[in-house]
């Protein structure tokens, strides 16, 4: 292996955490954080067939709110293209939430069954057929998995001296991850603002260098986990692909 | 993944690479100056408004003694390793 990485968590939870990488360069960095919003596919409503829409608003309209409803999407089941067919059927007076979708195959439903699409008066109703198709976020943003994905470089602050005793007090504002003493520290536990850290303290901000703090969220589609190792397995693909291709 | 090359000489190699974009083509180059042998290393891509070229053509100088399209399969070979190397590392975090 030529590189070493090490990879440090501030924060897991199963849909958003933030990590450290060290030892990565910018531009694979880079390359990470756009595979991750546009090239790992996630299932999204792609066709409706609308059988009774008595609702307020025009088939298009809640076709588009359809297709926003994020879909649980297991990794390496479905070939891009796949299609799975789901339903809805509710009348009114009620809401139609994404949790009265039904679903044909069970490993492709709605992320969250909280999701409105749309408020159903007395004798309206909504009776469609969908079909959801597996595509990537650079075809359709509906099809992006990470919706806030993100890095910004580690920092670290040094202590330089102290502030003049008649110094103005205002506040440093510092949004991320610092390192202190090997420590990383998130920024929120001192309130963003580094005079709260080090009162009375003259203080220099640095980036380390090629040290990354990733933030990543997901739609519910799949774990955060499960998007950045497809994320590193598209890239590590098209190279293999361009080796191979190279090799003839 | 489509190639067509434009211009190969011993340490040159311009080739075009149907279908990517910056995504991968950025960590391609990253990867590439990074590799022994490699004089300089570039892409060029136009956006989709500008017409004609759309695809990304890479473009490799290398070294008197070194073959570009040698240089270009270390450079993949690099990504590949990033790429594992990484994986292990958020497998083991």
């Amino acid at each position: 292996m030529t590189e070493d990485y090490e990879v440090e968590f501030v924060e897991r939870e199963e849909r958003e955490a933030r990590f450290v990488v060290r030892g990565i360069t910018p531009a694979f960095a880079n390359g990470i954080r756009r595979a991750m919003i546009a090239d790992v596919p996630t299932f999204s409503v792609d066709t409706v067939r609308v059988v009774e829409n008595s609702s307020v608003m025009f088939d298009e309209q809640i076709s588009l709110r359809l297709g926003l409803v994020p879909l649980t999407t297991p990794v390496d089941e479905f070939e891009i293209g796949d299609e799975v067919t789901l339903s809805i059927d509710v009348s009114g007076p009620n809401t139609a939430y994404s949790g009265d979708i039904v679903t044909s195959d069970d490993l492709v439903q709605p992320a969250d069954d909280n999701v409105p699409i749309i408020e159903l008066k007395d004798d309206q109703r909504l009776e469609a057929e969908a079909d959801a198709v597996l595509d990537r976020g650079r075809e359709h943003a509906k099809h992006q998995g990470g919706v806030a994905v993100g890095y910004r470089h580690l920092q670290r602050v040094e202590v330089v001296g102290d502030k003049e005793e008649f110094a103005k007090e205002e506040p440093e504002i510092l949004r991320g991850v610092i390192e202190d003493d090997g420590e990383l520290v998130a920024t929120e536990t001192f309130d963003n603002d580094l005079t709260n850290r080090y009162p009375g303290k003259e203080v220099e901000v640095h980036d380390i260098p090629n040290a990354f703090v990733f933030h990543v969220e997901t739609d519910g589609s799949f774990s955060v986990d499960e998007l950045v190792t497809a994320a590193i397995d598209s890239l590590h693909g098209r190279a293999t692909e361009l080796k191979e291709a190279v090799q003839l | 993944m489509e190639l067509r090359v434009i211009e190969k000489e011993d340490t040159m190699l311009a080739i075009e690479i149907a279908g990517e974009d910056h995504t991968f083509m950025n960590v391609l180059k990253g990867a590439l100056l990074e590799t022994d042998g490699v004089d300089a290393a570039t892409y060029d891509m136009n956006p989709e408004q500008s017409g004609g070229q759309t695809d990304p053509v890479l473009t490799i100088k290398t070294e008197e003694n070194v073959d570009a399209l040698d240089a270009l399969e270390a450079g993949t070979q690099r990504v590949i390793d990033k790429s594992e190397s990484l994986q292990a590392a958020y497998d083991a975090a």
